[in-house]
């Protein structure tokens, strides 16, 4: 009985439901077309519109990468250096480019010949930097790897300005270079570059300015 | 386990990262006579394959104003904005391809420059949000350095632009609070490590081309200490940015 009881309940539960459900649907819009008086009537389609998304274009503006190469710190030797750069493309020509590297420098001459004298600490030995750069691509052009192989490539120049940490001391340092970027594919580029840091220092008693060349190999990816 | 529990989501995500990949990606068609597509995204790069009108091509991603796209046969090839630009999609509205933002009412900044900073050599990188054309807010940090010390300089503050619609000559001012740490080279040492500061500016920006600016500043700061006398402070920088 109790049973026959609650599927009477439940079935009403479910008319009720289903004259709700038809009370919550909205009645398809009557078109009434005009029709001259004659002619065959046109069936409208009862179709809704799909709503279309137009994809978004990806924009590839950025391109994040690493370098090594050597780094010859005045009067200190040549020494391995290695880094991480980003660059943000604004158009054809111009780059922003950001660098972080890292290097350690080796002895001088004075320290060679006279073994006793330290001349930099051991922690100061290390060299790191950090450049902020604006960048123009002069000579774009193509590079060709046989008859059937050709790679974009530009020539580019490089100015900017920021920090070298050297001695235990942050100087403030200027840097130009020249690099030549080759993509290897159209989001995998190849660089290479010669770049010098210029700052003031008085490490070997007179203050003077210090030319610090690099030239690094490097690989970076547009995204 | 644990590893290859790890190896089993690393295979997971590169799943999803191929799954991604296989995004849609936006198809035009071409309405024009002909669509040039080049070698390579720049002027100089020679045309290698030509779109007749009525033919769809894909859209695969951009690089500053020109765009990779694939062509019905599959060829790919660099078009310029504007030559995509005249473009249609399938239903016959122009290309979503986005403008230039406009210099006077763009609401992204970000940039970086040269400046002096209480005598010393400042290395400066700032971003900036447009509340309205005329109201930024800016934030900037530095480094200053100097043959005694080095300082590091934060700061927030408001600025405003006075005519936003002068496009190569518009004069600024601007008001903000600062925090400098003070890291000492060589004796004297400083009183004080870090400082509160407020400042205000005066300055002006100006369209160089595209989304490329410049912007030049004087700051006038003040150095809240625990002398009798606070500390005054002058600035003045000049800079590249990028407006977005």
């Amino acid at each position: 009985m109790e049973n026959r009881l609650s599927s009477v309940l439940l079935a009403a539960a479910l008319l009720s439901g289903c004259g709700w459900f038809h009370r919550g649907e909205k009645a398809p819009p009557q078109v009434v077309a005009e029709e001259p008086p004659g002619e065959p009537s046109v069936i409208e389609p009862q179709v809704n519109r799909r709503e279309v998304k137009t994809p978004k274009i990806k924009a590839k503006d950025f391109e994040i990468g690493g370098y090594f190469g050597a780094l010859s710190i005045q009067d200190f030797g040549v020494n391995p250096l290695y880094g991480v750069r980003a660059a943000y493309h604004v158009s054809e020509d111009i780059f922003l480019e950001g660098y972080l590297a890292r290097s350690k420098a080796g002895t001088t001459s004075l320290e060679d010949v006279f073994p006793d004298i330290t001349v930099v600490s051991e922690s100061g030995r290390r060299f790191t930097y950090y450049d902020l750069d604006v960048g123009y691509n002069v000579l774009p052009g193509e590079i060709f790897l046989g008859r059937g192989r050709a790679f974009n490539s530009a020539l580019y120049v490089t100015v900017g300005l920021g920090d070298v940490k050297f001695a235990d001391k942050d100087q403030f340092a200027l840097n130009f270079g020249v690099g030549e970027r080759l993509l290897i594919t159209d989001w995998l580029a190849m660089h290479l570059d010669v770049r010098n840091h210029v700052f003031e220092t008085d490490l070997t008693g007179r203050t003077k300015n210090v030319d610090n060349i690099e030239a690094t190999l490097g690989l970076t990816a547009f995204y | 386990m644990r590893q290859l529990l790890a190896l089993v989501l690393l295979l997971q995500a590169f799943h999803g990262g191929l799954a991604h990949a296989t995004e849609r990606y936006l198809e035009v068609l071409v309405t024009q006579p002909y669509l040039e597509m080049h070698s390579g995204p720049g002027r100089g790069y020679p045309v290698v394959y030509v779109v007749g009108r009525d033919e769809l091509v894909t859209v695969l991603y951009s690089r500053t104003d020109w765009y990779k796209v694939r062509a019905p046969r599959g060829q790919e090839g660099w078009v310029r904005r504007e030559d995509l630009a005249r473009t249609t999609l399938a239903s016959g509205e122009p290309a979503p391809i986005p403008p230039y933002p406009d210099f006077s009412s763009h609401r992204w900044e970000a940039g970086a420059g040269y400046g002096v900073y209480n005598r010393q050599n400042l290395v400066t990188a700032y971003g900036d949000f447009g509340i309205t054309n005329s109201i930024d807010v800016e934030f900037v940090v530095q480094q200053a350095l100097g043959t005694l010390d080095n300082r590091y300089i934060t700061s927030i503050g408001l600025r405003h632009t006075f005519v936003p619609e002068w496009k190569w000559f518009s004069p600024t001012a601007g008001i903000g609070t600062a925090f400098q740490y003070i890291e000492d080279k060589a004796p004297p040492a400083p009183l004080q490590k870090s400082n509160q500061m407020a400042y205000v500016s005066l300055g002006a920006r100006g369209f160089i081309t595209r989304r490329f600016m410049w912007r030049a500043d004087w700051r006038h700061y003040v150095v809240f200490n625990d002398q009798n006398v606070n500390e005054e402070l002058e600035e003045w920088k000049i800079g590249l940015a990028v407006f977005f």
